[in-house]
C-alpha cells in the first residue's frame, strides 16, 4: 500500500515538474533581451543589426512599394556603393535564362517594412547551403549556426553592460547573417574561400587561427602564391596548391564546420578515441588525403592528441591547486567578498568560486581573485594558443605556448604558496581572514556593471 | 556665338594646365613643395598642420607619393603607403584595422580597383586607410581624429567637428541610422573602458603612497599597461575590429583592474596582520589610515 503511494507521489511530481520546467524556460525567454536570461537585460540599439530577425525594425523614410529597377534607379544616386557592388555580383547577372535578384527580393518591396536579410531569406534560393549550415546545430557548439544563441546565453553577456558586450555580437552574428563571410552586396563565394575572410573573428588570444595558419607551411605557401590562384574554383581536390581555412573546414563548399571537430574548442579534455571521434578522424584524413598520404595524415592527427594530453596534464594540476585554495578558503577575495557570479540564483545563498569549464569559469574572468584570473588566462590563452598552433601546424608556436603553460603553472603554484602563508599568518594574528569587501564591491565600473545589464 | 568664344578664351588656361604632363624625373620633398605650394596651396597648408608634418618621423610628399610622378597618386591611396610606417609605429593601430572587414575587402580586391579615382563616394568598394583619414584628398589628418586622453572627458568643441566628419564619411556607404547606432555604441563602449580606467586610478590614488617602493613599481606597471588596453578599445571601435574591442580591450581591462585591486589587497592584508600583532591593533577597514 505504502509502495503504491510513493509511486503516485513520484508520478504526480514528474507530471507537474516537466511542464513547469517548460513554462519556466518559455517565461525566461520572453523578456526584452534574447535567450535564457532575456528578462535580465535590454538590448543596445545596435543589436538590431546583428540579430535582425529579433530586433530590426524598418526605417520609415519613404512610403510606397518598389521593385526591381525602381530600387536600383533611386539607390544608384542615394547609395552608389552598394549598387555598384550589386552590379558586380551574380545577383545582378545570374546567367542566361535567369532573372536578376533585385533589392526587393531580399529586403522586401514595402519601403516602410524593409527587412535585413537573414539566413532564412538567403535560404529561399540557396536552400542547400543554408540547410548545411543549420545542420551544424546537431553537433552543438562550437559551430557557426549556434554562435548567436550561445553568445546571449553566456552569463557574462547577460551580466555586463550591453554596450560593452556589443563587441561579441559582431562575430557571433555569423549565425544570424550570411554577410559575415560573403560581404554585402557582392556576396562573393571567392571571397569566402580565402583565409582573410575568416580572420576578423578568428584571431586574438583565445583563437589565434590567423597567426597559426599563416605561420604554418600551408599558410606560408598561401601568402606566397595566393595572387596566382583562381579563387572561383570549388574547394575540391586538385584545384588549389595549398589549403585555406575553408578548404579543410568547409571542404567542397559544404557549409558545415561542426561535423569534423574532435577537440571542439580545446576548452575541455575529450576522449579522442570514441567511435564518434573515429568517424571524425576518418573525415579529416579524407580531406588531408586530397594532397597527403592517408597514413601520414593520421599520424599528424595523433600528434594533436598527444599535444592535448600534455597541455591537460598541466591544466589539471593548476586546477587542483585552485580547488585546494577554494576548499581552504584561501582565495582572496573569497566568493562572499566580491560581486556574485552572474545570473545564478543559488549564488546569493551559496557563493562559490568557479574553477574549470564545468563550473562555469568561462564567465568568471572579471570580479575574481588574481590567481583565478591567472588560471583563466593559462586555460583560455596559453592552452588555446597551443591547441590552435598544433592543429594548424605551427610547430614553433606549439613549443612557445607550452613553455608559457609551464611558466603559468609554476607561477600559480608560487602564488598559491604565498596565499597559504599569508592566510596562516592572518589566522594567527587576526583570528580570521581580512575582509577586502569594500575594495572589491565599490568602484565606478563595478557599481555601473552591477546596476546595468 | 560670341559667348562661346569668350568661354573658350576663359577656359584656355585650364585646358593648358590639365593637358600639361607632370614633369618626369625624381624630386626631393623640397622640390615637390616649391612647385606645389603655388598650384595646391591649400593642400600643402593642410599637410603642414597635419601630424604627418609636425611629428617625427615626418611623412613628407616623397614618403607617401614616391619620388616621381609615375603612379604617385594611385600608390599613395593604397594601404601599403601607410602600413610601412604605421605598422612599425604602433602595431595595434595597424593590426586593429588589418583584422577589420574593411581591410579584408581591400586586401582581397585592391588589385581589381582603379586607384586613379579620387577617394570619394562610390569610387571604392571598401575604405582603405586613406579613404577615411585623407578623405577626398584632405591632407590634414588631424581633422579625423581626436587625441586619446583616457582621463579627460572630450571637449564637445573638439569632438563635434570630428564626429560630423565621420558621419559624412561612413554615410557615403552606410545608412545614416546604421552610422548613428555604430557611433553611439562605440562611444558607450569607450565610455565603459574609461570607467574601468578611472576605477583603477581611484584605487591607485588611494593606496599607492602606503605601498613599499617595490610594490609601488608593480602597481604602476599594471596601471600603465592598463592604459594601452583602454586605447585598444578605442582603436577597435574606430577601425571596427571586434578583437580589439573585446580580447585586446575589455576583458584585458577587467584583468588589469582586478590585478590592481589584488596588489593593493595583498598589501592591506599584510598591514592588518601587522597591526593586529602590535599592541594598538584593532579592526580597521582596508584603506583607512
Amino acid at each position: 500500500m505504502t509502495h503504491r503511494r510513493y509511486l503516485w507521489v513520484t508520478l504526480i511530481a514528474v507530471l507537474l515538474a516537466v511542464p513547469a520546467g517548460y513554462a519556466y524556460v518559455h517565461w525566461s525567454k520572453s523578456g526584452p533581451g534574447a535567450g535564457l536570461y532575456s528578462r535580465a537585460w535590454t538590448p543596445d540599439p545596435v543589436h538590431a543589426y546583428w540579430d535582425p530577425d529579433r530586433f530590426y525594425e524598418s526605417v520609415r523614410t519613404l512610403p510606397g512599394e518598389f521593385q526591381g529597377e525602381e530600387c536600383v534607379a533611386c539607390h544608384q544616386a542615394v547609395t552608389p556603393g552598394i549598387v555598384n557592388d550589386w552590379r558586380a555580383s551574380r545577383h545582378a547577372d545570374p546567367g542566361p535564362d535567369r532573372d536578376p535578384v533585385y533589392c526587393s527580393a531580399c529586403h522586401g518591396a514595402n519601403h516602410q517594412a524593409l527587412r535585413m536579410p537573414t539566413p532564412k531569406v538567403c535560404g529561399q534560393c540557396h536552400e542547400n547551403r543554408v540547410a548545411e549550415f543549420l545542420d551544424e546545430r546537431r553537433y552543438g557548439f562550437p559551430s557557426h549556426a549556434l554562435a548567436m544563441e550561445r553568445a546571449v546565453d553566456a552569463k557574462h553577456f547577460a551580466d555586463k553592460p550591453k554596450a560593452e558586450v556589443a563587441s561579441c555580437l559582431q562575430c557571433h552574428s555569423v549565425a544570424t547573417k550570411c554577410d559575415s563571410c560573403h560581404t554585402r552586396h557582392r556576396f562573393s563565394a571567392a571571397e569566402a574561400r580565402r583565409p582573410e575572410a575568416c580572420v576578423t573573428c578568428h584571431s586574438g588570444p583565445p583563437h589565434p587561427d590567423d597567426e597559426t595558419y599563416f605561420a604554418s607551411a600551408h599558410g606560408r605557401r598561401y601568402l606566397a602564391e595566393a595572387a596566382q590562384q583562381d579563387w572561383s574554383k570549388p574547394l575540391v581536390k586538385g584545384n588549389y596548391v595549398t589549403p585555406t581555412c575553408a578548404y579543410c573546414h568547409m571542404h567542397g563548399g559544404h557549409h558545415q564546420v561542426a561535423d569534423k571537430t574532435i577537440w571542439k574548442f580545446g576548452l575541455q579534455e575529450v576522449n579522442p578515441n570514441t567511435s564518434a571521434n573515429a568517424l571524425r578522424r576518418a573525415a579529416w584524413v579524407a580531406v588531408c588525403s586530397d594532397c597527403h598520404e592517408a597514413k601520414w595524415s593520421a599520424v599528424q592527427l595523433k600528434g594533436l592528441d598527444l599535444e592535448r594530453k600534455r597541455a591537460w596534464a598541466r591544466l589539471y594540476r593548476a586546477e587542483a591547486v585552485l580547488k585546494d585554495l577554494r576548499a581552504e578558503d584561501l582565495l582572496h577575495p573569497g566568493a562572499k567578498q566580491r560581486p556574485p557570479y552572474p545570473m545564478d540564483m543559488m549564488e546569493r545563498f551559496f557563493p562559490h568560486a568557479r574553477i574549470g569549464y564545468l563550473d562555469g569559469q568561462a564567465s568568471a574572468f572579471y570580479n575574481v581573485s588574481p590567481i583565478e584570473r591567472d588560471y583563466f588566462e593559462m586555460w583560455y590563452f596559453a592552452n588555446l594558443g597551443a591547441y590552435k598552433s598544433a592543429a594548424h601546424g605551427d610547430g614553433v608556436a606549439v613549443e612557445r605556448w607550452h613553455s608559457t603553460l609551464d611558466r603559468s603553472l609554476a607561477a600559480i603554484e608560487t602564488k598559491a604558496h604565498a596565499l597559504r602563508v599569508q592566510g596562516e599568518a592572518e589566522t594567527k594574528s587576526l583570528g580570521r581572514r581580512a575582509d577586502p569587501r569594500r575594495l572589491w564591491l565599490e568602484g565606478e565600473y563595478t557599481e555601473y556593471n552591477r546596476e546595468r545589464n | 556665338m560670341r559667348g562661346f568664344r569668350y568661354l573658350v578664351v576663359f577656359l584656355l588656361p585650364a585646358f593648358a594646365v590639365a593637358g600639361e604632363n607632370p614633369p618626369a624625373g625624381k624630386f626631393t620633398h623640397a622640390e615637390c613643395v616649391s612647385c606645389h605650394a603655388s598650384r595646391d596651396a591649400q593642400l600643402i597648408a593642410a599637410w603642414r598642420t597635419s601630424s604627418h608634418a609636425r611629428t617625427a618621423p615626418r611623412a613628407d610628399c616623397v614618403a607617401c607619393h614616391g619620388a616621381t610622378h609615375v603612379d604617385s597618386l594611385a600608390s599613395s591611396r593604397r594601404d601599403g603607403a601607410c602600413a610601412g610606417c604605421h605598422e612599425k609605429l604602433n602595431r595595434a593601430v595597424a593590426h586593429s584595422y588589418a583584422t577589420s572587414k574593411h581591410a579584408t575587402i581591400v586586401k582581397l580586391e585592391e588589385h581589381e580597383w582603379d586607384w586613379s579615382r579620387p577617394l570619394a563616394r562610390g569610387n571604392y568598394r571598401a575604405p582603405g586607410c586613406a579613404y577615411c583619414h585623407l578623405h577626398a584628398g584632405e591632407h590634414d589628418t588631424r581633422l579625423s581624429v581626436t587625441t586619446w586622453r583616457p582621463f579627460q572627458p572630450e571637449e564637445p568643441s573638439a569632438r563635434e567637428p570630428v564626429a560630423t566628419r565621420w558621419q559624412a564619411i561612413c554615410g557615403e556607404c552606410h545608412a545614416p541610422r546604421y552610422v548613428a547606432e555604430q557611433a553611439g555604441v562605440g562611444e558607450r563602449m569607450v565610455g565603459i573602458a574609461r570607467m574601468k580606467l578611472r576605477e583603477a586610478r581611484a584605487v591607485v590614488a588611494r593606496y599607492r603612497e602606503a605601498l613599499s617602493a617595490e610594490d609601488r613599481r608593480g602597481l604602476d606597471g599594471l596601471f600603465n599597461g592598463m592604459q594601452s588596453h583602454g586605447r585598444n578599445v578605442r582603436l577597435g571601435v574606430g577601425h571596427q575590429s571586434p578583437d580589439y574591442q573585446w580580447w585586446h580591450g575589455q576583458p584585458a581591462l577587467d584583468g588589469d583592474l582586478l590585478r590592481v585591486k589584488g596588489a593593493v589587497a595583498g598589501h592591506e592584508r599584510r598591514r592588518l596582520a601587522d597591526r593586529a600583532r602590535s599592541p594598538a591593533g584593532g579592526n580597521v577597514e582596508p584603506g583607512q589610515p
